[in-house]
């Protein structure tokens, strides 16, 4: 593998395999003893794997952050009309940007240098957009968060990133780094057919264009502005990108489009080639074959 | 299993007496003191669990069905008086006071959020209450831990009561000493998972949950807003509801902290919080915001894995 080992971290295969049993029995003796004085508990909703792959990077977890925002979408704005909604757009960028930087804040407050694994939950009501991003902040176990450098010069302090702990870890290794959550958004009126259109489309297979349209000038809209903040970011690209897309339930007659993802820039002199290993796996659980066929019917 | 009358005379005197002393019922005492085991474990689980010398001995639960305290300080039944009064020390409050002077009797002049400690205490003892009462029952079979554990809270019929209901399996590690104070340790994990647990020099101590209730008392800029009015000139644009933005945020911090309150010199592994608000109208909204995970304890210091092989899987 091509994945650069850094300095501290055991090779592949170096590390022996651990007598569980024995692991097992020291684990229940650390009960018994004395409970050390409380200190800055570690609290992450990391699984065991992603904690030991992020440790294997030489990161450790370090708090649960979130960042909340409700916005709301003024009275009015749903009524059928034409081109974007633009109060609904802005009300969903305002509070998105907000509920990001609350949490970027949270984490320096918890002397995080990123958060990963952001679960980001975004609810479009009539009359406001609610915005929770909750996540586990993260930091090298020995390096100090401060003053992270790419060959093209600073990172951002604190990153924001949904990308999982896997994934986090796997960028890592290709050197590139996350710079923050890049996101954008469009609401946008479906427009009105005619009557004589509509009658004559009436018993026919046709596209609606109208539809059509709208979804993609949403889509457009939305996709630059993501892009926008990908490159205030700084970023080169964003990864891992997630699309929501379709018309309200509230307002049939709206289309929404919103994409986010995680802006990165490579910070190695270039990208490291990750040569992975094609491995056929003997757990497969799919029964393609008929029992009949065992007995040459 | 043998299954045992309700009314059955439990087998032997030790089991009665320990069914008396720690609150287990007669027929779950009888069950526990067959010698059959059952147990909630996947069998890959259960063979992960045997490799790391964890025996299953049983499937223990714990239930509560708790009534919820309706008349408390801030409900809707004293809305002319401040829930502050009622709050104790410490609890999370804040005001919003209204721009717009006297409108009339019906406007909002003020707006709070605030905590609802009873709300609280009532899930803290039905959680409690249903996660003790599985630890005796692990505790009476003779368990130094338990795993696997899962919890549900859900409302009866349309009461305002909610069952709580914790189940795990107990397990044994064979000639190993009592847990301290008898009390077995207990995790959410089972089974791989667990195994890496303890590979990374890392203990189980005990499952751990917190739920916060905060109430949102809307002012008249945040029933106004959570309307879609505007509330005074120039106010017609996007505005953030900061009442609300600031409940669900403290709901979401307080709970962490409550949870770091359980967690001493420890860890919390395998967090997962639920959030969840329930609009009243005309901005008013309850969230409650319930965390839980497993406490760790680490009782060694562990090297880095290796660097992880990057695998594409065919098939």
């Amino acid at each position: 593998m091509s994945v650069p080992t850094p300095p501290g971290v055991p090779a592949p295969g170096s590390v022996p395999a651990a007598d569980v049993r024995a692991e097992l029995r020291a684990g229940m003796a650390s009960l018994a003893a004395p409970e050390a004085p409380s200190g800055a508990a570690v609290t992450s909703d990391l699984s065991i794997d992603e904690t030991l792959l992020l440790h294997s990077i030489g990161w450790v977890p370090v708090d649960l952050v979130n960042g909340v925002s409700v916005y709301a979408v003024p009275g009015g704005v749903w009524v059928w009309s034409q081109g974007e909604i633009a109060p609904a757009t802005e009300a969903h960028q305002r509070a998105v940007g907000a509920a990001v930087a609350r949490l970027r804040r949270e984490c320096e407050h918890v002397g995080g240098a990123g958060v990963v694994g952001v679960e980001v939950t975004i609810e479009v009501h009539p009359h406001h957009v609610d915005v929770e991003l909750v996540g586990t902040a993260v930091r090298p176990a020995v390096a100090p968060p401060a003053g992270r450098r790419g060959h093209r010069g600073p990172l951002p302090e604190v990153f924001v990133s949904d990308l999982s702990a896997r994934d986090f870890v796997l960028l890592h290794g290709a050197g590139w780094a996350p710079l923050g959550l890049a996101y954008g958004t469009s609401f946008v009126n479906v427009p009105r057919r005619s009557a004589s259109t509509a009658l004559q489309q009436r018993t026919q297979n046709v596209e609606l264009a109208n539809f059509t349209n709208a979804l993609y000038s949403a889509r457009e809209s939305g996709m630059e502005r993501m892009q926008e903040t990908a490159l205030h970011l700084g970023a080169t690209g964003v990864v891992a990108v997630h699309v929501a897309e379709g018309p309200l339930s509230f307002a049939r007659h709206a289309v929404q489009f919103s994409a986010w993802g995680t802006a990165v820039t490579l910070v190695a002199d270039a990208h490291q080639r990750i040569a992975p290993e094609v491995v056929l796996s003997l757990d497969d659980r799919d029964i393609a074959f008929a029992a009949q066929s065992l007995r040459g019917r | 299993m043998t299954a045992e009358p309700p009314d059955a005379p439990v087998p032997t005197a030790a089991g009665e007496a320990a069914a008396g002393e720690a609150d287990v019922p007669r027929e779950a005492a009888a069950r526990l003191a067959t010698r059959s085991s059952a147990s909630a474990l996947s069998i890959p689980d259960l063979a992960a669990c045997l490799e790391a010398g964890l025996e299953p001995v049983g499937l223990v639960q714990g239930f509560c069905a708790m009534q919820w305290a309706f008349y408390g300080a801030g409900s809707p039944y004293l809305r002319s008086a401040s829930p502050l009064s009622g709050l104790p020390r410490g609890a999370y409050s804040e005001q919003w006071a209204c721009p717009h002077g006297f409108v009339s009797a019906e406007h909002r002049m003020w707006g709070q959020n605030y905590e609802q400690p009873w709300v609280e205490a009532a899930w803290a003892q039905g959680f409690g209450s249903a996660f003790q009462r599985m630890l005796e029952e692990a505790g009476d079979a003779g368990a130094h831990g338990v795993i696997g554990v899962v919890d549900t809270a859900r409302h009866l019929a349309d009461m305002n009561v909610v069952e709580f209901h914790v189940l795990g399996t107990a397990v044994v590690v064979r000639d190993a000493p009592p847990p301290p104070g008898e009390r077995p340790w207990s995790t959410y994990l089972a089974g791989m998972r667990l195994t890496k647990l303890l590979e990374a020099g890392m203990m189980p101590v005990s499952v751990v949950a917190a739920m916060v209730s905060v109430r949102v008392w809307a002012s008249c800029v945040t029933e106004y807003l959570s309307e879609g009015q505007a509330y005074g000139w120039g106010t017609a644009g996007t505005a953030e509801i900061e009442q609300v933005s600031r409940a669900r945020a403290a709901a979401r911090s307080l709970a962490r902290q409550r949870i770091r309150d359980q967690l001493g010199a420890d860890e919390l592994h395998g967090a997962r919080a639920g959030l969840d608000s329930r609009e009243l109208g005309q901005g008013d909204e309850v969230v409650e915001c319930t965390l839980r995970g497993t406490r760790v304890r680490r009782f060694k210091h562990v090297d880095p894995l290796p660097a992880p092989r990057p695998t594409v899987r065919l098939g």
